[in-house]
């Protein structure tokens, strides 16, 4: 890992220095042989292939994407690397990303995670979970309210009077106790747990009881949701007590 | 004749619209959500809850919408589909509160180009039950010919309280709740608030349940012996000694407990659970009796409003479209799709695609289906691409949830009707068409006058030439 990152920030760092002494295009105009004989195709070459298969996939495709020409700094890259020069300072995220290409996004497989990536960071900003039969207009899918469904909110009713049991005569239940803590140990606010003023008393009070008696630690989660988180949803299946560890 | 009582002045401000906006309607209350973390209180509901109200362009540029005031001119003439909500026609602070009502006004107009008749919910979870093992394997539910809402067999609302009990398989409309969509919480509430005030009523409605069936048991005994019918019992003379036995016998029959009880309640029809849902133990299902509810509202429960949600009142989709070139179609004109979210399989995320302003109930880009397979079209967000990725869909049909909610089902379309659908928007050309009207030299109408006097035999007013097929 660490050495796979050292030889990314190397690579980087010509890049970059290829790109402030503006020999780029020069030099893509005029590729080298290296570039010639290289199995690697440009980034260029790699742009139009990522649009046939678009287009090729899609034929109901309403609106056909736009091929965009990017000039190739490969040529410019090898040449520096050659050179030896090796400039240091930070890279931008465009950079990075061009290096990343450019070195090993040949591969089909790292051109699907760097699509994957960009479909992440996009993905990341739509925060909605769309369900059948929601009502979308274009504001809806904007930025402004996208922002809001990114952001943790106490619930808009109380889940105490919607699911009907009493908080204090569920203080074993660890789970239950565990979503109303924080993971330092304190007891929720009310503004972040949207419980009305006599279940917040008694959530409080359960989760009072269930640290006195020793059910349910008082500075982080329960182990068995911690083991849960770990292991996955197969975690849940209950174990021998002789393997009960995290 | 209550308008004959009002002076001018009343039946002109009753007639007016600042008088006849309806009161709004709550908004939908979405169970599932009730305890989610993440959601925007400004995002666009799922239904509507005013009215909208819109105006003609000569008075709109006056600000004139028929309310108590002019509104400002700012903010309502700079708009392509001037449609407001009125949320207050006059407040304290002397203004009237509105915002704009595009939103579902659009929604409504896209939906209607759709051309989908609003349908009765078939069965969704348990289409297993029409596929039999032994036999031929049977159509899926959503396979087969879809009902509309405005059946007879399912619209039916004016029904006399004493056949309340018989329509209960033709009604969308129930005084009780559908138990099997209720909350625990809301559930611990209704017994309460609703049914245990309700007791001795009950008793008072199973003496008469037992009176009438001692009655036909004694009306059938003297039938078969020949003797002279017997006198209707009264349900005064029916002793609590008897009704206390009627009672053990019916808690020892849960089917017929449910049905007295659905009755007096007016519940909405339910399913009977699987096996695996009762979670009792097999000696004890053993004892179980059910029968099979045949309402379309007893898998999902009934809808809160008429099931057409007033957005179609259209009575089939059983027609063929004909395209005036081409033909008539095998498939209904395909409707453009929005990719609103990909799916991330990892995540086991499913796709969301919106039609006409609704998310889709679909199972493009699921595993079984053939062009799940094309990854870049339903798992990446391409920024290069100015609105997102869209593809053609053909939606089927359209059905009202019990929450209210519009789930539009679609598949997609062929490649045949999504070429036809572009050619009408323009973007694409079948059979050369816009070529042979490019080469076509405009006709004047002697010409065309000519032409039809000059044609031998029967004088045919369309013909393929005039589609632009020949010459």
């Amino acid at each position: 890992m660490s050495t796979s990152r050292q030889w990314l920030s190397a690579a980087a760092r010509q890049c970059r220095s290829a790109l402030t002494t503006q020999q780029r295009t020069q030099l893509a105009q005029q590729p080298p042989l290296s570039r010639a004989l290289s199995t690697t195709p440009s980034l260029s070459a790699f742009r139009d292939s990522q649009n046939n298969t678009y287009s090729n996939t899609n034929t109901n495709r309403l609106a056909g994407s736009t091929p965009t020409t990017f000039t190739n700094p490969n040529a410019a890259l090898q040449d520096l690397a050659s050179s030896g020069l090796n400039r240091s300072g930070p890279l931008t995220p465009e950079e990075r990303r061009r290096v990343i290409e450019e070195q090993v996004g040949t591969s089909g497989h790292i051109r699907d995670l760097a699509i994957n990536t960009t479909t992440d960071n996009y993905l990341r900003q739509n925060q909605r979970r769309w369900r059948v039969g929601d009502v979308y207009t274009p504001r809806d899918i904007g930025k402004a309210e996208m922002k809001k469904w990114g952001k943790m909110r106490a619930p808009l009713e109380d889940v105490v009077e919607v699911l009907g049991f009493n908080p204090v005569d569920n203080y074993k239940n660890f789970s239950l106790i565990s979503d109303f803590m924080t993971p330092m140990g304190r007891i929720k606010h009310s503004s972040e747990t949207g419980l009305r003023p006599v279940n917040q008393r008694k959530m409080a009070k359960a989760i009072r009881r269930a640290i006195g008696m020793g059910l349910h630690p008082s500075v982080h989660r329960h182990p068995e949701i911690l083991r849960i988180k770990q292991r996955g949803i197969s975690a849940m299946v209950p174990i021998a007590p002789t393997e009960n560890r995290l | 004749m209550s308008s004959r009582s009002v002076s001018p002045g009343g039946a002109l401000l009753r007639s007016s619209r600042m008088f006849s906006l309806p009161k709004p309607i709550p908004a939908i209350k979405n169970e599932h959500a009730a305890g989610s973390l993440f959601h925007s209180t400004t995002s666009t509901l799922p239904a509507p809850t005013h009215q909208v109200v819109t105006t003609l362009s000569a008075p709109r540029r006056q600000g004139d919408w028929g309310l108590k005031r002019p509104l400002p001119l700012k903010s309502t003439t700079k708009t392509t589909n001037p449609m407001l909500r009125v949320r207050a026609i006059d407040s304290s602070e002397h203004i009237t509160d509105y915002v704009s009502a595009a939103d579902h006004g659009i929604t409504l107009r896209k939906f209607q180009e759709l051309g989908l008749p609003m349908t009765v919910r078939r069965a969704c979870g348990r289409e297993a039950r029409e596929t039999s093992t032994t036999g031929p394997i049977l159509t899926k539910a959503s396979d087969l010919p879809q009902r509309s809402v405005f059946e007879d067999q399912y619209d039916t609302t004016d029904i006399p309280a004493d056949k309340r009990a018989e329509t209960v398989d033709n009604r969308w409309r129930f005084e009780g709740p559908w138990l099997a969509g209720m909350a625990q919480g809301s559930f611990i509430k209704w017994l309460a608030k609703e049914v245990r005030p309700k007791r001795a009523e009950f008793r008072q409605f199973l003496k008469k349940k037992l009176a009438h069936e001692q009655h036909a048991a004694a009306a059938k005994y003297a039938i078969d012996k020949a003797l002279p019918a017997p006198e209707p019992i009264d349900a005064s003379a029916i002793t609590e000694d008897q009704l206390v036995d009627y009672l053990r016998e019916l808690r020892n029959n849960n089917q017929a407990l449910y049905e007295m009880v659905g009755q007096f309640l007016d519940l909405a029809p339910l399913n009977p659970p699987t096996l695996v849902e009762t979670g009792m133990s097999g000696n004890k299902i053993m004892t179980l009796k059910y029968t099979e509810a045949k309402s379309p509202y007893a898998d999902t429960g009934p809808p809160i409003t008429h099931p057409s949600a007033g957005l179609s009142y259209l009575r089939t989709s059983m027609y063929m479209a004909n395209h005036p070139v081409y033909g008539p179609q095998k498939e209904h004109i395909a409707a453009p799709a929005r990719v609103v979210r990909p799916r991330r399989q990892g995540r086991g995320m499913r796709i969301s695609i919106g039609v006409a302003g609704f998310i889709a109930n679909t199972s493009i880009g699921d595993m079984g289906n053939a062009r799940g397979t094309s990854p870049g079209m339903y798992d990446t967000i391409d920024p290069e691409l100015p609105g997102g990725v869209k593809l053609w869909v053909c939606p089927t049909r359209a059905t009202m949830d019990a929450s209210g909610t519009i789930a539009i089902t679609v598949k997609d379309s062929s490649p045949e009707a999504a070429t036809v659908a572009r050619e009408l928007l323009g973007e694409a050309d079948c059979l050369s068409a816009r070529e042979a009207q490019a080469t076509r030299k405009p006709e004047s109408s002697k010409e065309i006058r000519q032409r039809y006097r000059a044609a031998p035999g029967p004088q045919a007013m369309s013909s393929a030439r005039d589609y632009g097929l020949q010459e």
